[in-house]
């Protein structure tokens, strides 16, 4: 009895919790299929008087949301990918090899990971420019090749198996590479899935960088082509929530997909 | 095997460098370099828009310890840490000790709990400052409905820092309580179990046995916690442009204010280079505490 | 089996290598197409006469872009020999982006910005003077005065104007009926005015409404329209005018207004009255020609009128976009062509009917279309009473931001003594005039 009491209790905590976080993304969603002079009046509703796509069709009819939706695909995909693969080298090197300077050049990646992005981006810009890298794929994605969030993360997971593992591939007269590679790297599977999901998320989100680093519509992403529809003066709320909730969505699946991952990922971690 | 153990080590050393080398180089160039730069740049006079740089040593330092702007942005950052950290930890924690309960629908409700955490600052704070419009947004109205009275929120000076955190907080319980979760879930079954034959209720064995087994990860929580306190900028920059009368204005704000829209590279570094200082000190901290954690 | 690791390594690093390198190939491609400026290839062109592409920075989002972007479109296809290649972002990246670039040798060729930038621009060097311009087709009487003096810095030409605005009042015909106030006569002085303000504001709990919203920061600036009314001013010559009797006085009208009749709600972005206007809880609001159209759709019942004179005569709001040419460029006589284009009248023509802006020129109040347009012929009426606010100041932001937009949230928010506020607003100003 105090059972059943203490899981009604319980649900109806969860289902308050989930209603208060959600609402904000439920008036996203209908305010986009609303007709604009719905939008903006007094008294306000939540629930459209008329269903209209009219506003999807304007964010197809206006951006080149295909183009943008595809730079966004490959932005955060290469960032993702790339990082993946240098963070988990570096990790690999901080969580199981022995070296002198280790610890100085663990305080380093740290000290990287504390450094917030709008201290540097006006010196980086600079650099690029002088590089001649602004307005390229490569100078997009490079500086964001390694991620001291990702090296820590993964250190941490790495530092949590076994020595076994490694000290017995080693007397077999495995090369370090082929340990990383075919013993650490598939058990850190969750781990490497949540930084995937993290990297994925902060760059398909990300409006500054994209925005500063391309100077036309063949480089630009989502977040920059939503932008348009902030005027100085005049905010298309109709278009923009619209094009919100289309640029979600595919974060929405990855964030399915990857959830089970996701959890035991951060598990694994080591933060215990 | 002492003695090869030392051979292995120096051959470490060389594997090391090629496991490092990629990452290092792109951390060099790309942060490093700049932090290099912005450090030097601190030393002179140095807007973008001046034909002329000079060096001034530690002038712009010592402007910036007499600039009430620079103190009010270090003051509403901590009030910011102060209040975001414990209110952010209560609630995710809560979250996540409910939603680890072996009942059905959990995998519903976090996904659920993490889609703020997913969505990007930009459209947050659209969807926001249109919710809680104080005359027409959908949430004051309903407020207004049940006879709970409305604040005019990102427009009153008093109220706005505490909008900012409650939607900072918003979009960040989902993250925090995944963490939990995982902190959770490494709790061995059987120690809730005896505690349960002690006879204990749900509530005190929060207290004594889910709390105390969870403090490694609580301290994480608060530490990164902290650390992204102390970096506050997107809610700001989206919802309030530090506002009203800088009353919001955050630390990187006030760097982003002068790098970005002055253009006043010496000025922003001087600022930069002390928050990365505090910064600095609360790394070498946290390397304190984990070491003492690994040793745990 | 150390050689073999490093092998591997070496062969992960060749990977690595190649892949840096594919994508710097494909880099590199996209990159001679954005930079026309500045890739040598175009300076070529420009010897041999083939197409020149210019590269041309702005930020016109929002509604207006389509108008631009086909305005931009005509002049392309206009000319046989140059082709514009815009590219639009929040003004607020741009200004980080665009002397970024400039000093580092790159950036495009043109640029679009407030004119309240441009004595910024001019003293660093880094947008070129424009003198020949208005030496032949065009010339400084076409233009609206206010509008010809800011594009001047120290005697010298910087820019063509890109667009021209003015503010009016916007006023809900419907609450105005509703408050006994004729709809077909909005207040032409200020008595008037503050009148229908009072009659049009409701207080009272469940249907709050505003007389007239003012929005005080993220917004074209309103309240100086309030302060030039009474015949006061911020700046003039050089000089700070915040303690000036008239100023002094305009304040203490109008905050009263705010702070004891409720007329507006306090510390509004523009975005934020205009959500109020739109949603009929305010009856007025003084405002630019963008908004016409989003209202229209949302089939509110208003009309605009020139803002009511006050005791210092007929003052309203002028607001100039402004076209520029980059230090770079080596295209200046494309750049001039196209500025040419840009305020031809036929341009101008199709720019207003389409943008709902008055146009640039003051000399084209005959022009039947735009008669036929009872907005923009009504925003074009007021150009000669429009006046720039703190123009010619190298630290506009600074002073708007730190002097004046704290002064009105202090007399308003936090209903301060107007006297005092304004004695602190003075200093900040005399110190920021001063230079650092």
């Amino acid at each position: 009895m105090r059972q059943v009491a203490g899981r009604s209790v319980s649900y109806v905590l969860l289902f308050l919790a989930a209603v208060a976080i959600a609402f904000p993304f439920l008036w996203m969603v209908l305010t986009s299929l609303k007709p604009e002079n719905e939008i903006v009046r007094f008294p306000p509703t939540l629930w459209p008087d008329t269903f209209t796509l009219s506003a999807y069709q304007d964010v197809w009819n206006r951006i080149p949301f295909m183009q943008f939706f595809k730079n966004t695909v490959l932005f955060a995909g290469g960032v993702t990918l790339v990082s993946l693969l240098l963070d988990s080298l570096a990790a690999y090197a901080f969580g199981r090899l022995q070296f002198r300077g280790r610890n100085l050049l663990f305080v380093l990646v740290l000290v990287a990971l504390m450094i917030p992005v709008q201290v540097t981006m006006i010196p980086l810009f600079i650099m690029l420019n002088k590089f001649g890298w602004v307005n390229t794929w490569i100078g997009l994605i490079l500086p964001r090749a390694t991620n001291a969030f990702g090296i820590f993360m993964l250190r941490q997971f790495f530092i949590g198996l076994p020595k076994e593992l490694d000290e017995s591939a080693r007397i077999d007269g495995c090369s370090e590479f082929r340990i990383y590679w075919n013993i650490i790297l598939p058990l850190a599977k969750p781990a490497l899935a949540s930084l995937a999901l993290f990297h994925v998320m902060y760059n398909w989100n990300d409006l500054l960088w994209p925005l500063i680093m391309t100077n036309n519509d063949t480089l630009r992403t989502l977040p920059a082509g939503l932008a348009l529809f902030m005027g100085q003066h005049v905010v298309e709320y109709g278009v923009l929530t619209a094009g919100a909730s289309l640029a979600l969505a595919p974060l929405v699946i990855a964030f399915l997909m990857a959830q089970k991952y996701f959890i035991q990922g951060i598990a694994f971690t080591g933060i215990k | 095997m002492h003695t090869k153990r030392g051979k292995w080590l120096l051959g470490q050393e060389k594997t090391a460098l090629y496991f490092l080398l990629p990452s290092f180089l792109v951390l060099g160039l790309f942060v490093f370099w700049p932090i290099i730069n912005s450090f030097i740049l601190s030393f002179y006079n140095w807007n973008l828009f001046d034909v002329v740089h000079p060096f001034v040593g530690l002038d712009n330092y010592r402007m910036l310890m007499q600039d009430e702007r620079f103190w009010n942005s270090v003051y509403q950052t901590g009030y910011y840490t102060l209040l975001s950290v414990p209110i952010g930890i209560v609630l995710s924690l809560l979250l996540a000790v409910l939603i680890k309960l072996p009942l059905r629908g959990m995998t519903f409700f976090k996904a659920i709990y993490f889609l703020p955490v997913i969505s990007s600052f930009a459209v947050i704070a659209i969807i926001w400052s249109f919710l809680l419009d104080p005359d027409i947004g959908l949430l004051s109205y309903y407020l207004h409905e049940w006879g709970i009275p409305v604040k005019d929120w990102l427009r009153n000076p008093d109220w706005a820092m505490p909008a900012v955190i409650m939607v900072a907080v918003w979009k960040n319980i989902g993250f925090n309580m995944v963490i939990f979760l995982a902190g959770l879930q490494e709790i061995p079954e059987s120690v809730y179990e005896a505690s349960k034959l002690d006879g204990a209720g749900p509530v005190r064995r929060f207290w004594s046995v889910t709390l105390p087994m969870l403090r490694h990860t609580l301290l994480f929580v608060v530490i990164i916690s902290v650390i992204s306190s102390f970096q506050v900028f997107d809610q700001v920059y989206v919802m309030t442009r530090g506002g009203p009368v800088f009353k919001t204005e955050t630390i990187v704000y006030f760097i982003y204010h002068y790098g970005f829209e002055e253009l006043d590279m010496g000025y922003a570094s001087s600022a930069s280079a002390l928050l990365f200082v505090v910064v600095l000190l609360i790394t070498l901290l946290q390397l304190r505490i984990f070491k003492f954690n690994e040793t745990n | 089996m150390k050689i073999k690791g490093y092998g591997k390594m070496t062969a992960l690093a060749l990977i690595l290598s190649m892949i840096a390198l594919l994508t710097a190939a494909c880099g590199n491609g996209s990159n001679n197409k954005g930079n026309a400026g500045s890739s040598p290839d175009s300076e070529a062109s420009a010897v041999t006469g083939e197409k020149v592409e210019l590269t041309f920075w702005n930020g016109f989002t929002g509604p207006d872009r389509p108008a631009y972007e086909a305005l931009v479109q005509k002049f392309n296809d206009s000319q046989p020999n140059i082709h514009i290649k815009m590219d639009i972002t929040p003004w607020d990246t741009l200004l980080a982006k665009l002397p970024t670039s400039w000093v580092t040798g790159e950036g495009p060729d043109m640029a679009a910005f407030s004119y309240s930038l441009i004595p910024k621009y001019a003293k660093s060097n880094l947008i070129l003077p424009l003198d020949e311009l208005y030496k032949g087709d065009l010339k400084e009487e076409m233009f609206p005065q206010g509008l010809t003096k800011v594009l001047k810095y120290e005697g010298k030409w910087y820019a063509a104007p890109a667009n021209f605005a003015t503010l009016m009042l916007y006023y809900n015909k419907d609450l105005f009926k509703a408050a006994g106030l004729d709809p077909e006569k909005p207040p032409t002085t200020w008595a008037e005015w503050q009148n229908a303000i009072v009659q049009t504001t409701k207080t009272s709990g469940n249907d709050k409404q505003y007389g007239l919203v003012l929005a005080d920061h993220a917004t074209i600036p309103m309240w100086p329209i309030l302060v030039w009314g009474n015949g006061g001013d911020f700046v003039a010559e050089g000089q700070s005018k915040m303690l000036d009797p008239k100023t002094v006085e305009a304040f203490k009208v109008w905050s009263d207004l705010v702070n004891n009749k409720g007329i507006t709600p306090t510390g509004l972005t523009g975005a934020e009255a205009d959500k109020l206007f739109q949603s009929g809880k305010a009856a007025m609001e003084m405002n630019g020609p963008w908004m016409t159209a989003g209202y229209t759709a949302a089939g509110l019942n208003y009309d605009v009128a020139p803002i009511p004179v006050g005791p210092g005569g007929p003052a309203t709001l002028a607001d100039s976009v402004a076209l520029v040419a980059g230090r770079n460029t080596k295209h200046k006589a494309e750049i001039l062509a196209f500025m040419k284009f840009w305020n031809s009248k036929e341009s101008q023509e199709y720019l207003s009917l389409n943008s709902g802006f008055p146009p640039t020129r003051s000399d084209m109040l005959d022009n039947e279309k735009l008669k036929e347009n009872a907005f923009v012929s009504k925003f074009a009426a007021t150009s000669s009473s429009a006046r720039f606010y703190l123009s010619g100041l190298e630290n506009y932001a600074k002073i708007n931001d730190e002097a004046i937009v704290p002064a009105i949230q202090f007399m308003t928010i936090n209903k301060k003594n107007v006297e005092e506020t304004l004695q602190n607003a003075d200093k900040t100003l005399l110190g920021l005039l001063s230079g650092k």
